[in-house]
């Protein structure tokens, strides 16, 4: 596939999906996975989808159209920009298990920097 | 003409094997160009039986002069203090390493499990195995923390599983040729020659790690290993990728993480679960950072360094 073909096709992608989530689309962005446990969890349930069950990748990953504030510090922020999955250039994540077009702003409770 | 006598306590002759890969000076060197006298070695001494103990007991009694004695795998101590766990030449070897480690001018602990108890000593250490002067981070050990060997010199540490060959050899041609004293130790009794630089200090993924483009899988020839794939490059103290191994390679550059073995705490996390070949994270930031870094510094410099990334950084430019 040509580099056009993937930047056109990850943009359609890319599209959909802030479609889905702009429309409401319910995701689990709670818990975060701050414990190895819980990184593992979620990850089982992401390799039991079909690679190209995109709805079901938001929502179990939990994705978010901004940055995830915590709670009990607010001044933190994570986003797809920073996480350590994120390509820049492509805005693509590449976590195995998600291998998404997302949005910099964007973010998931599997991010980690 | 130098005096060497090595063995082994709890260990798993890989440090032997190492040593017996040396090249630069290899372990025929040491004897042919280095004045070294292996005077027993487990791989290569002749001697069995009697004839190994009464070469023990020269040493000790000072019929022959020890001038070096080398020590590889943890001091065993199971059960209840006895030692008779690691039964050598008709007697605890703990007994014969504290007699050894008296008459000896240097003593060099080689590797994990001889400088600080390693795998036999990680929790709950079955074999109440010590290093010879720590176990893990604490200082003592074995021989207690005021040992000195005959030399003034505490116990060298060369850790490492195994360590690389050339540290062990150049270390012994250092000691042999009279040079010990010029050998500055850092706080854990390891040579600072070999030791003061990180496993990260010349590795080939570098600028990925600069540039914070992650390794995600193993082997992957693109992106730094730290941030996933539980890498201990930026924060192990060892030359790996300064004196590379087999002269061609070393983990990182193979895509492999650097597991911190030249570090007392190895193996990490007591090898719990989940704690291999996975970066530990609290609230998604690295548990252990980069020497010297805190964790508000390293969120902005993650940030800093992504949105300066060029495009190439997230390609494989190494291309066959």
């Amino acid at each position: 596939m040509s580099n056009q073909s993937i930047k056109n096709n990850d943009e359609n992608l890319r599209e959909y999906l802030k479609q889905l989530l702009e429309s409401g689309l319910e995701t689990k962005k709670e818990p975060r996975a701050y414990e190895h446990q819980q990184v593992l969890e979620i990850i089982a349930q992401l390799q039991k989808i079909s690679p190209d069950d995109y709805k079901n990748k938001l929502i179990i990953a939990g994705f978010t159209l901004s940055p995830y504030h915590p709670a009990d510090d607010p001044d933190d922020e994570q986003a797809c920009e920073t996480c350590m999955y994120f390509q820049v250039h492509r805005k693509y994540c590449e976590l195995p298990e998600l291998m998404l077009p997302v949005e910099p702003e964007w973010s998931c409770r599997l991010w980690r920097i | 003409m130098a005096n060497l006598l090595w063995l082994q306590g709890g260990a798993c002759s890989g440090n032997t094997m190492s040593f017996l890969n040396a090249e630069e000076p290899s372990a025929c060197d040491l004897v042919t160009d280095f004045g070294i006298n292996i005077l027993w070695q487990p791989s290569l001494g002749m001697e069995l039986g009697d004839g190994v103990q009464q070469i023990l007991k020269d040493c000790i009694s000072g019929a022959t002069k020890l001038d070096i004695f080398v020590f590889e795998g943890s001091v065993v101590n199971a059960p209840n203090g006895t030692g008779e766990w690691n039964r050598f030449a008709g007697r605890p070897m703990k007994d014969w390493v504290r007699e050894l480690s008296a008459a000896a001018d240097i003593v060099v602990a080689l590797g994990d499990c001889a400088t600080w108890g390693g795998i036999p000593a990680t929790a709950p250490n079955p074999t109440d195995s010590q290093g010879l002067q720590f176990l893990k981070r604490d200082n003592g050990g074995f021989l207690g923390t005021d040992f000195k060997a005959k030399s003034g010199l505490p116990v060298i540490n060369i850790p490492g599983c195994p360590a690389h060959p050339d540290w062990v050899t150049q270390i012994l041609v250092a000691v042999a040729t009279g040079r010990a004293g010029d050998l500055a130790l850092d706080e854990f009794q390891r040579p600072k020659t070999f030791f003061q630089s990180f496993t990260q200090t010349g590795c080939t993924r570098n600028m990925h790690f600069a540039y914070k483009v992650s390794a995600t899988e193993f082997g992957q020839r693109k992106g730094c290993l730290f941030y996933d794939l539980g890498c201990r490059g930026p924060m192990t103290h060892s030359p790996c990728n300064r004196i590379l191994w087999n002269r061609v390679s070393s983990k990182t550059r193979a895509g492999m993480p650097c597991l911190g073995c030249t570090e007392p705490e190895f193996p990490f996390f007591d090898l719990a679960p989940g704690t291999v070949f996975k970066t530990q994270t609290v609230m998604g930031v690295p548990k252990d950072l980069p020497e010297g870094v805190n964790k508000k510094g390293y969120v902005k410099l993650t940030g800093a360094a992504k949105a300066a990334m060029p495009e190439w950084a997230e390609e494989d430019i190494f291309v066959v």
